[in-house]
């Protein structure tokens, strides 16, 4: 009898146990929770023009949401950050489709950007602020999926520098981004400036680090912003602004500053003051160098500080400071450049220069009147 | 197993399989109790639209009272929201002079088109998410200019800051015709600003309500008359001083002030003045004031509490004031007098009256009463001297002195009505009345008794 009350017993605690173990097994999936999301844009609305111009040309064509309307949740909360102004949306909507979309279209193909571009743009109208660095960012690529354009509100879109500066250079710079995150590029691009990077002071640098063999400031960071920088540069560059860049990296520079100093300013040209070496030594800025006058004597080039001459009424020679560093910038930075190149052109069959040839023709010659049109002759 | 043993066991089985058999019944049950109709989501969804109803409906306009941060006076913004998605947003304020001349010196009028949107985030927010150049420069950035304005100097660098202003607002009720609101972003100091919104006609124009709001400050306090009174029911005075930058300095009279001195920041609306926070002062919380028809304000939450200068007999004797007036502003026989006065002024040397003006002399030791007189390129003050004092709140007694100054007794030789008018001031008492209790730089001085007589002082 015992055995039998305590078989029993044994029973009804495993069959009680089975209930409590298979009693929540009955969940189904029920009809979405969700209100179903009208994604028809409402021809009465105030933003219809350009949010038709952005499905067509982003959305339906790339998969890309054009964000030109700022909830703050879509962005770093650290920072204070305001919207783009609609009028400026529509420009810069136009302008990155122009510049930078087209570009690819023609020189890689209408698949390349479906494929590998960005998939989400957000304009914002004010700049990234970093209160504790006192540096501003002005561009961002996260994880090859969104790209984030400050400034908007700044833009001066007859400023073909400025937009340049602050859109068009960030554009390939946060493009190069997400290309390499892709694929990776080749490590020896980070042999070639070892040991110069510096993530925590580059702010405080200047021209000078183009001797270096970095074409920005931000390229002297880290490697990777190098990478980023020295594409875009490359592509957005004007020839002028490009041979600048090679003639700065090939100057050997030099500051009275303590080497502490993290703002020195350095400078590649000086002169004496009526060519006495006895006396102390005037350093010539770059911003100064339109008064250097260089004059060919019998085949040999003399430099002058333009219109000055000393006591005796000879001109007052200016003199170059020895590059000491034992790194040829201009070389560094045409070797990066070269990787880049084989990289496009391996990793993603890109002509390099076919893109830059393509950027520069559209960038110098864009009517933007023209270009307006494509949103506001939409009805 | 042995008999205790047994029953052992089965105690405990049958405590097990109670515990079971409740754990089975409970744990069935899948859902949770609906303490609303409706899952969240569909909720927010809802209110999104509910609150883009009420903000678009009877002509969509509102009035905000907007404020920044806790140190900044707060501004008046206009807004109409249309079903399009499009939002004009109006403004009067040194801000947007600002962003129009580059100085801060007076206030401008503006008004800039942009887009809003009531988005769902822990519940609805009301987004003004394309840039408003006369809204949204409160949330840029960038460092705050200080030049050109005493209210803003500043050698703080706000950039990364600039006035911490919102442009999303969580919205947290809706109740006759007002909306609070609070802002998404908290300022530096981890406040979150609370705001109100209320519906206005849509038939007001926004530049001439603004001009109005406008008007209202400068009706309210004058940076000539900087120190006022909060008026407590129980008979205690608060000072306020800094009226006009609307960044008050608050402090219970009698105590002392750098000590005890508190700083309030305030926005002057279309009828009023209202606190950003209420303000505890000797147990009464006061927050609203209503603008009165004397210039005066009331305090909307206790009808009691009122914000006014001294009494007007104080502020007429306050010895660093100087009040002028001229024929025009004169009534009665001090219209007549100083009519005859010009008459004989032309007569005796060809030369005319400026002005008249009553102030302390602080050499001398006594208030004066002067006429600006000028002959050709050079002016004159002939002056007498009158000793006043008060009456009560609202009247003054003057006793005049025997003799003026040397120029008043040379013109009261020659124009003997100039000294006569000031006699008068010592025959009878005179009644004091204001443009403003709060802002008294109107002063009229009526003769007690016969009111067609007096003369209106203003401040310079």
């Amino acid at each position: 009898m015992k055995k039998i009350q305590y078989y029993i017993s044994a029973l009804l605690l495993v069959a009680v146990a089975s209930m409590a173990m298979s009693s929540c097994s009955e969940d189904k999936l029920g009809p979405t929770i969700f209100p179903d999301v009208d994604e028809t844009l409402d021809p009465t609305s105030y933003s219809y023009q350009l949010d038709k111009f952005l499905k067509d040309n982003y959305l339906d064509k790339y998969n890309l949401t054009f964000l030109y309307k700022l909830p703050d949740i879509s962005t770093n909360m650290n920072y204070n950050l305001v919207p783009a102004q609609y009028d400026n949306a529509v420009d810069l909507a136009v302008l990155c489709k122009h510049l930078w979309f087209d570009v690819y279209d023609t020189i890689a193909g209408p698949d390349f950007l479906k494929l590998y571009g960005p998939r989400i743009l957000l304009m914002v109208g004010s700049p990234a602020l970093n209160v504790s660095s006192g540096s501003e960012t002005v561009g961002l690529a996260e994880g090859g999926v969104k790209i984030t354009l400050f400034k908007v509100n700044s833009m001066n879109v007859n400023n073909f520098q400025m937009m340049n500066d602050l859109y068009f250079h960030t554009m390939h710079h946060e493009f190069a981004h997400i290309l390499h995150q892709t694929k990776t590029y080749p490590s020896e691009f980070n042999t070639i400036s070892v040991g110069k990077y510096d993530p925590t002071n580059w702010t405080g640098r200047g021209l000078e680090v183009t001797s270096l063999g970095f074409v920005t400031t931000y390229a002297s960071s880290e490697y990777r912003e190098d990478f980023a920088e020295t594409i875009a540069c490359f592509i957005t560059y004007t020839d002028p602004e490009w041979n600048a860049v090679l003639n700065y990296a090939a100057r050997g520079w030099a500051t009275d500053a303590s080497e502490d100093d993290t703002d020195a300013t350095y400078y590649s040209f000086y002169y004496y003051p009526n060519n006495d070496s006895e006396q102390d030594k005037v350093a010539l800025y770059p911003s100064d160098e339109r008064n250097i006058a260089r004059v060919t004597v019998d085949g040999v080039v003399h430099t002058y500080w333009k219109n000055e001459r000393d006591k005796s009424g000879n001109r007052i020679v200016v003199y170059a400071v020895e590059d000491k560093d034992g790194i040829a910038g201009d070389e560094a930075i045409l070797q990066k450049v070269q990787i880049a190149r084989q990289w496009f052109h391996d990793a993603w069959n890109v002509d390099l220069d076919s893109l830059r040839k393509e950027v520069r023709k559209r960038q110098m010659h864009y009517d933007m009147d023209s270009l307006r049109r494509q949103v506001y002759n939409i009805h | 197993m042995n008999e205790d043993k047994m029953k052992k066991f089965l105690n405990i089985s049958l405590l097990t399989l109670a515990v079971l058999s409740t754990l089975s019944l409970a744990s069935c049950k899948n859902e949770v109790d609906n303490i609303f109709d409706e899952d969240a989501v569909i909720r927010l969804d809802k209110a999104r639209a509910e609150y883009t109803d009420i903000l678009t409906s009877q002509g969509g306009k509102w009035q905000l009272e907007y404020f920044c941060n806790e140190e900044e006076q707060g501004y008046i913004y206009l807004m109409t929201f249309s079903k399009d998605g499009s939002v004009k947003i109006s403004g009067h304020n040194k801000w947007i002079n600002y962003l129009n001349v580059g100085n801060l010196n007076s206030s401008a009028y503006g008004s800039d088109v942009s887009m809003w949107e009531v988005i769902a985030d822990n519940g609805p927010v009301l987004s003004f998410n394309t840039y408003n150049k006369y809204f949204h420069l409160f949330a840029d950035p960038y460092d705050i200019p200080s030049a050109g304005s005493a209210q803003s100097t500043t050698d703080v660098n706000e950039s990364g800051y600039g006035h911490e202003g919102n442009y999303e607002f969580d919205i947290m009720k809706y109740s006759g015709d007002t909306l609070y609101l609070t802002g998404k972003k908290p300022t530096r100091s981890e406040r979150f600003i609370n705001m109100i919104m209320t519906r206005v006609s849509q038939d007001i124009d926004d530049e001439v309500y603004m001009n109005e709001v406008v008007a209202m400050a400068d009706s309210f306090f004058n940076s000539k008359v900087n120190q006022v009174y909060i008026n407590l029911p129980n008979g205690v005075r608060w000072i306020v001083k800094n009226g006009a930058t609307s960044i008050l300095k608050m402090f219970r009279e009698g105590a002392d002030e750098i000590s005890t001195a508190e700083t309030h920041n305030v926005i002057i609306t279309h009828d009023g003045l209202s606190f950003m926070d209420p303000v505890m002062l000797d147990g009464y919380l006061v927050k609203n004031f209503i603008r009165q028809a004397d210039g005066s304000l009331l305090c909307r939450d206790d009808h009691q509490t009122t914000m006014t200068a001294d009494v007007l007999s104080s502020i007429f004797k306050t010895q660093s004031f100087v009040w002028r007036s001229e024929p025009a502003k004169m009534g009665g026989i001090f219209a007549d007098m100083i009519s005859t006065i010009a008459d004989e002024l032309k007569a005796y040397n060809k030369s005319t009256l400026n002005y008249i003006q009553f102030a302390y002399d602080q050499d001398l030791g006594t208030y004066t009463v002067s006429y600006n007189v000028k002959k050709g390129s050079v002016k004159y003050n002939p002056t007498y001297y009158v000793t006043m004092e008060s009456a009560g709140d609202t009247q003054v007694r003057f006793t005049v002195a025997p003799e003026g100054d040397r120029y008043g007794e040379v013109y009261a030789n020659n124009c003997p009505t100039m000294k006569q008018l000031v006699n008068t001031f010592g025959s009878v008492a005179y009644d004091l009345s204001a443009n403003s209790l709060l802002a008294p730089v109107n002063m009229k001085m009526a003769q007690s008794g016969n009111a067609a007589n007096y003369i209106i002082w203003i401040l310079q």
